[in-house]
C-alpha cells in the first residue's frame, strides 16, 4: 500500500522518538500547505506588532525611543522572539521552493493558450496566481529592510551611534526620509498586501476552515488586513520624512 | 435536424497532434466548413474526423462515451477552457452555437505530468485510477439491502455526499490548476464517503493512503487559486478541499495512521 512508503528496515532517529508520521505528515503536500498557512498567520501576527511600534514615530520621538529601549532592554527576550520570527520566516520560505518545485514538475509541457473561467473582475491581476513572485518581492525588500534597520549597513546613511538616547528615531527618520528606501519600501509594502490579500483568506482554507457561514467574511477580514497593513506601513515612507521639516 | 436559428459555421481549428507518448506533438490547423450550430461540440470532430478519413489521413484521436455529461470521459482543453467556456458542462454537452462563423478554436489535450498524453487529445489518466484504488472505496460487509431509513443519514450529509459524489472523474481540476493538482478530485472521492456511515470505518485510513497516492502520482500542490471549482462540470466545491485538509489533519493527529 501507498500509505507505508516508509520503510521499516531504515529504523533511524525519526523512529526513535516515534516521529516517522510527523516526518511523512511533513513531506505530504497538505501537510506542507498547512505548516505554510500556520507560519503565513504566525508572520501576520508579527506584522501587526511590527506596524504598531512603527506607527508611534507619528506620536513623538519619545514614545518611539522608549518603544525601542524597552525591546532591547531584553536582550535574552529579543534574541529567543529574533530567532522564532528567523524560524517561521525560514519555514515559509522553504515551503514555498518546496511547493513550487513540485509545482513545476507537475505540468512540464504547457498550454499554448490558457484562460480562466473565474469571474475576476476588480481582481484581475489575482494575487493567487502570484504567490510566489510576490513572495520573492517581499524577501527581497526584507532583506533590504535588515541591512538598512538592523544591522545598518546602507553606505549611503549617517547612522546616529546606538548609544545614542535619540538613536532609534533618528536612524528610522534617516532610512526613511531617503528617497530610495520612500521608494522601494512603498513598492514592497504594497507587494506584501497584494500576497496577504491572498496569503490570509488561502491559510484558512490550507488549516481546512471554509464553511459558507464564515468563508465570506474571512475573504473580506483578508481583505482590508491586507489593505490596512499595506497602507499603514506605506505611511511610513509616505508621511514620516515631513516630521523632520 | 435543423431548426430556424440554427446557423452554419466556417471554423479555423487548430487541434494537437501527437502520434504517441513519446512522439513529438504539435498543433496542426484544420478549416472546417458547414458546421451546424446545432450540433454538439464531438459531433463537429466526428464530421472532421470523416473528411479526414476520407482524405486517407488518420483521424483525430479524442475520448468520449456517454456523450450526455455523466460517464468523464471525454475532456479537453478548448481555447484554454478545460471542456470549453460553459459553466458546468462536459466538452460532450457543449455546443456549436456557443461559437461564431470565423472563429479560431485551439484544442488541446489536458496536460498534467501525471496525464501523459496518450495520442492527439487522449491522456492516460489511470493515475485517478490508482487514487481511488488507494482507498477510495467501502470494503465493510454491507449485507443484503437494509429496509429503507435503517441507517438515519442526516439531510444536509446525504447532500454533501450526494454533491460530493456527483465528480465524474473527467480531470478537468487539473487540466486547469496552474499546479496540475488533483486536490478537488481527491477531495470530493475523500467528502463523499467521509460524510455518510457506510465510510466511516475506512475513514483514516482513506484519507493518508490517498493523500500519499496523489503525491507520489505527481500531482501539483494547491495553491487555493479555485480554478478547479470553476472548470468543474460537476459542481464540486472548494469546502470539499477544505474537508479533505481537515480529514487529512484529523488523521494524522487522532488516529494511527
Amino acid at each position: 500500500m501507498s500509505d507505508s512508503a516508509a520503510s521499516p528496515s531504515k529504523a533511524g532517529i525519526l523512529d526513535w522518538f516515534g516521529l516517522r508520521w510527523f516526518f511523512r505528515f511533513l513531506s505530504s503536500s497538505i501537510g506542507q500547505k498547512f505548516v505554510m498557512a500556520i507560519t503565513g498567520l504566525l508572520l501576520c501576527g508579527f506584522l501587526v506588532v511590527h506596524l504598531e511600534g512603527n506607527l508611534l514615530l507619528f506620536v513623538s520621538a519619545e514614545k518611539y525611543n522608549a518603544y525601542a529601549h524597552f525591546l532591547h532592554s531584553q536582550e535574552e527576550l529579543l534574541m529567543v522572539a529574533e530567532t522564532g520570527l528567523f524560524v517561521l520566516f525560514l519555514a515559509h520560505l522553504y515551503l514555498a521552493f518546496a511547493t513550487a518545485w513540485g509545482n513545476a514538475k507537475a505540468r512540464v509541457d504547457q498550454y499554448a493558450v490558457k484562460q480562466t473561467k473565474q469571474a475576476k473582475g476588480l481582481w484581475a491581476a489575482s494575487p493567487s496566481t502570484w504567490m510566489f513572485a510576490s513572495g520573492s518581492v517581499v524577501l527581497g525588500f526584507v532583506i533590504l529592510h535588515l541591512i538598512d534597520m538592523k544591522f545598518q549597513a546602507r553606505p549611503d546613511i549617517v547612522y546616529l551611534d546606538e548609544h545614542a538616547p535619540n538613536a532609534p528615531y533618528a536612524n528610522a527618520l534617516a532610512v526613511l526620509s531617503n528617497p530610495i528606501s520612500r521608494v522601494v519600501y512603498t513598492i514592497g509594502v504594497i507587494v506584501l498586501g497584494f500576497h496577504l490579500s491572498h496569503g490570509f483568506a488561502s491559510a484558512f482554507q490550507s488549516l481546512g476552515l471554509n464553511h459558507p457561514k464564515y468563508t465570506p467574511l474571512i475573504k473580506w477580514i483578508s481583505r482590508l488586513f491586507a489593505f490596512a497593513i499595506a497602507a499603514g506601513f506605506a505611511s511610513l515612507p509616505i508621511l514620516v520624512p515631513s516630521l523632520s521639516r | 435536424m435543423s431548426h430556424t436559428g440554427s446557423k452554419i459555421l466556417n471554423l479555423n481549428l487548430q487541434i494537437w497532434r501527437q502520434a504517441g507518448p513519446d512522439q513529438p506533438g504539435a498543433l496542426k490547423a484544420y478549416q472546417l466548413s458547414g458546421i451546424s450550430t446545432d450540433m454538439s461540440f464531438l459531433e463537429m470532430l466526428d464530421i472532421l474526423n470523416e473528411q479526414l478519413i476520407a482524405k486517407g489521413e488518420e483521424p483525430v484521436a479524442f475520448d468520449h462515451d456517454c456523450r450526455e455529461g455523466i460517464c468523464g470521459t471525454c475532456g479537453v482543453m478548448i481555447n484554454g477552457q478545460a471542456h470549453g467556456p460553459d459553466n458546468a458542462t462536459t466538452t460532450c454537452q457543449l455546443h456549436m452555437r456557443r461559437f461564431n462563423d470565423g472563429d479560431t478554436i485551439v484544442i488541446e489535450p489536458w496536460r498534467a505530468k501525471a496525464f501523459p498524453v496518450v495520442r492527439d487529445l487522449v491522456v492516460n489518466r489511470s493515475a485517478f485510477d490508482r487514487i481511488i484504488q488507494s482507498g477510495g472505496y467501502v470494503s465493510v460487509n454491507t449485507g443484503g439491502a437494509p429496509d429503507a431509513n435503517a441507517i438515519p443519514v442526516a439531510g444536509h450529509k446525504q447532500q454533501e455526499a450526494m454533491a460530493a459524489a456527483a465528480c465524474i472523474g473527467c480531470g478537468a481540476c487539473v487540466a486547469s490548476c496552474k499546479n496540475a493538482s488533483a486536490m478537488l478530485f481527491v477531495s470530493a472521492k475523500v467528502s463523499h464517503l467521509a460524510s455518510l456511515p457506510q465510510g466511516q470505518t475506512e475513514r483514516s485510513k482513506r484519507v493518508v493512503s490517498m493523500v500519499a497516492t496523489m503525491d507520489k502520482e505527481q500531482f501539483g500542490n494547491c495553491t487555493n487559486t479555485g480554478e478547479c471549482e470553476a472548470a468543474c462540470p460537476a459542481g464540486i466545491k472548494l469546502t470539499n478541499i477544505a474537508q479533505l485538509n481537515r480529514e487529512y489533519m484529523k488523521a494524522v493527529l487522532f488516529s494511527g495512521e
